[in-house]
């Protein structure tokens, strides 16, 4: 399975969501449901990491936003999963 | 289930709550929770106390002579951690979660694209703190961000990030290094310095400042002398695009760790 903040990062990458809009976002564009707890642990570690903030909002839903800190780390990790995928199509080809 | 998840949630700790109780509490209103959300929240409390409380085995293991498995370490670990959360919950340390009503305070907001940065923090002792600032050690998970010749170069773990150092009529604004990435025109890579005698693994770390036309100027270093010598002739031959903060170009206080590695070259020769 995914990384739960890769998935939050790449959910964000569009624009700002709050906890419940990340949560169904990723299980249409991954097909994953993230429960409460895996959400709010990931979010709170990219918060730490200064890869996504809070936006200020009247509501109780708490919208986030990534920064520049994020979209260039979840640059990287596309990068990377981009050439696992190649490596392991070429090597089933092989195969 | 609702009810019970929140219940829950009150063992997560209190900075947790205080942060992120209200808006939890709002994504349960939203969804529809079952069972595996219950053992999903109570998994993630348990990982959240575990990374938060210090290890006492693994510090009296590193600091005894007794050998101890891993395996064994962990499991008396896991079992103290256990423990110590029924008691901790037992004697009231637990608190209600905040009402509805409470807002949660925000945390520091983190900086913004470098251009965009509208929340610097001003330090007004700025010479005492930045003083007192070690260069910190990058993460050991990291790796070296650029290989070449035996040297990677990685950015380091900025804890005064945002901050705007004055001097006189002088502000330095610290950046992390992934930030400057966008704006780095050339960069030259250190050389192993082949007549040293320390043929291993050597990290020296390096914190500069780029000036308003882009050059860069090494403020300090740290580590043994060829290495560090290495390092800041070739990041003084850094160049960056002039970088700016509300339309006005600025000086950027960021910091490096340089490894050497007499196994990147060797990895190169082969």
């Amino acid at each position: 399975m995914l990384d739960p903040t890769i998935l939050i990062l790449a959910s964000l990458a569009d624009g700002d969501k709050h906890g419940y809009a990340i949560m169904e976002d990723i299980q249409v564009f991954a097909g994953i449901r993230l429960g409460p707890g895996t959400l709010y642990g990931a979010i709170c570690r990219l918060e730490k990491r200064g890869w996504i903030r809070a936006v200020k909002s009247e509501s109780r839903r708490q919208p986030y936003r990534i920064t520049a800190e994020g979209s260039l780390e979840l640059k990287k990790q596309l990068a990377l999963f981009g050439q696992v995928v190649r490596t392991g199509n070429r090597r089933m080809k092989e195969a | 289930m609702r009810t019970l998840i929140r219940w829950a949630a009150r063992l997560y700790p209190e900075a947790w709550r205080n942060r992120y109780a209200a808006e939890f509490d709002s994504l349960l209103d939203d969804i529809s929770p079952s069972l595996g959300d219950l053992c999903n929240v109570l998994g993630d409390v348990l990982r959240v106390r575990v990374t938060t409380v210090a290890d006492p085995l693994l510090t009296l293991a590193a600091a005894s002579s007794m050998t101890l498995r891993p395996p064994v370490v962990l499991s008396l670990t896991a079992h103290g951690l256990m423990i110590a959360l029924v008691l901790v919950a037992a004697v009231g340390y637990v608190t209600p979660m905040p009402s509805h009503r409470v807002v949660a305070p925000l945390p520091p907001p983190a900086p913004d694209p470098p251009l965009q940065v509208t929340d610097a923090r001003v330090f007004p002792n700025a010479l005492t703190l930045y003083s007192s600032l070690p260069l910190m050690p990058a993460n050991e998970d990291a790796l070296p961000l650029y290989v070449a010749d035996g040297v990677g170069i990685n950015f380091l773990a900025l804890p005064d990030i945002g901050a705007v150092y004055q001097q006189g009529n002088t502000e330095w604004r610290v950046w992390p290094g992934q930030a400057l990435e966008a704006f780095i025109v050339r960069r030259v890579l250190p050389e192993y310095p082949h007549d040293t005698n320390n043929p291993g693994a050597v990290s020296v770390f390096v914190e500069y400042l780029i000036r308003r036309d882009g050059s860069v100027k090494v403020l300090r270093t740290s580590g043994p002398t060829p290495f560090t010598t290495a390092a800041r002739s070739a990041i003084e031959q850094w160049i960056y695009r002039p970088l700016g903060y509300e339309n006005r170009h600025c000086e950027v206080l960021s910091r490096v760790e340089v490894r050497f590695d007499s196994e990147f070259v060797q990895n190169e020769m082969r």
